[in-house]
């Protein structure tokens, strides 16, 4: 008698489809095989980058798949009763990294990653865009104006460290025709 | 100086020679026109049949299993003939279609060898050249991807049809399966993939040593499998993947 396991996605309560490889028990192992767990780490990334992007999320921390919170959903699978331990997550951060889609933030540390869903040269347009389209240009404006406008923008919340590489970057192309200044800092 | 072969030999040729001329010539002159016309018929009827049909041959796999089956029969084989893919494939590009299913299939094997260590599922294969493909590739089957890959084979590539357990699977790489390996592939597909060391020792007999080096060797050394470490009965399973399915 052949029974096949077919692996199926799944939708979560937050609105998020989970591949299926999500449902495959072996998928939150370690892989002592190294091309492997290559393919591992790969789909982790892709399912990490696309998880942080949908609920907005900047930060993972290998603390992250201890201890409940924002990154439940995709950490652990309670239907397959399966868990990233820390350890895996902490080689997938390491991968992560590696590939320049994440860094580690604070710098010097290896526990906490800034999350590039985003690469810092795509939020630096992202950045220009929002001031031309709302009249800001050539305005001299505070970080929390820009982290928190009255009206929500593509860069709410937007953690401090990520938006000063934007900006940098805009200054480096001349187009940065903003001056930020961030309580009484000035650039 | 005679040269060999001149004396008895020479001479059976000589007679052979003078006997088939003996033979044509009894066969009439208007015999062989008619011959002839019969032939160049046929072909007019074959090439008229072909042109017409080419894309149903193409995207009707039913209809294209029939036409191959008649070639067949007949003793045609679309594919030979002196020039590259045969006269056939000229006429119905059939060669090409074959060719590029080919390389369709190399090309899904070699993307998902890393995953499945180099033995895939029919069904998965179909799955992903048709996805390949599109929507203008037209419904491929499983005999289309055996015919392709009877003509890999010549290539020496080690692309195979094997049987494992009543499943259909296509091996791409040159390493043998052992035996051990076998076996567990086979418990693998009756269990979605799972396979541990005591299945083995209980269902066929094994050594718990005999079962840890399979399983090892499948895991860290050929990639064949996935390991578990949080599996609820045992702590430790192991996951053959080409016998698991999942979207890609």
């Amino acid at each position: 008698m052949l029974t096949t396991m077919a692996l199926s996605t799944h939708t979560t309560s937050t609105g998020f489809l989970l591949p299926s490889i999500h449902s495959a028990p072996p998928f939150f192992t370690q892989q002592p095989n190294p091309a492997t767990e290559a393919i591992v780490i790969e789909q982790w990334t892709k399912l990490i980058l696309s998880y942080a992007r949908h609920r907005n999320l900047f930060y993972l921390r290998v603390e992250d798949a201890e201890t409940g919170g924002d990154w439940d959903e995709v950490l652990r699978n309670d239907r397959i009763n399966r868990r990233l331990p820390p350890t895996h997550l902490s080689s997938i951060l390491a991968g992560m990294v590696a590939k320049n889609v994440a860094t580690y933030e604070p710098a010097k540390q290896t526990r906490s990653v800034l999350l590039y869903w985003r690469l810092p040269e795509e939020w630096a347009e992202v950045l220009h865009q929002w001031a031309s389209t709302t009249g800001q240009m050539n305005t001299i404006m505070t970080f929390y104006e820009i982290t928190d406008p009255p009206v929500n923008s593509p860069l709410t919340n937007i953690p401090l460290p990520l938006l000063r590489k934007a900006i940098t970057i805009l200054a480096k192309s001349n187009r940065a025709q903003i001056i930020a200044i961030a309580d009484g800092e000035g650039l | 100086m005679h040269r060999r072969g001149v004396g008895l030999a020479a001479f059976d040729r000589k007679q052979t020679t003078k006997r088939f001329e003996e033979l044509s010539n009894s066969i009439s002159q208007s015999q062989v026109t008619h011959l002839n016309n019969q032939l160049t018929q046929f072909r007019t009827a074959l090439t008229h049949f072909a042109s017409t049909h080419r894309d149903k041959i193409k995207s009707d796999p039913s209809f294209r299993h029939a036409f191959q089956q008649m070639c067949t029969s007949i003793g045609v084989d679309p594919l030979a003939g002196p020039r590259k893919g045969g006269w056939w494939a000229e006429l119905l590009g059939l060669g090409d279609w074959q060719y590029e299913l080919g390389v369709q299939i190399v090309d899904v094997c070699v993307s998902t060898r890393e995953r499945n260590g180099g033995l895939i599922e029919m069904a998965e294969l179909i799955r992903m050249v048709s996805k390949l493909r599109g929507v203008s590739g037209g419904s491929i089957t499983e005999d289309d991807i055996v015919q392709s890959i009877k003509t890999l084979e010549p290539l020496g590539a080690g692309y195979q049809v094997v049987d494992i357990s009543g499943r259909k699977m296509v091996r791409s790489v040159v390493k043998e399966l052992d035996d051990d390996q076998t076996t567990i592939l086979g418990l693998a597909q009756e269990h979605g993939g799972r396979v541990v060391e005591d299945m083995l020792i209980q269902r066929r007999q094994w050594s718990r040593e005999r079962a840890r080096t399979a399983l090892e060797n499948m895991l860290l050394r050929d990639g064949l499998c996935w390991l578990d470490d949080q599996d609820e009965e045992y702590g430790r399973a192991y996951w053959v993947t080409s016998a698991m399915k999942w979207e890609a």
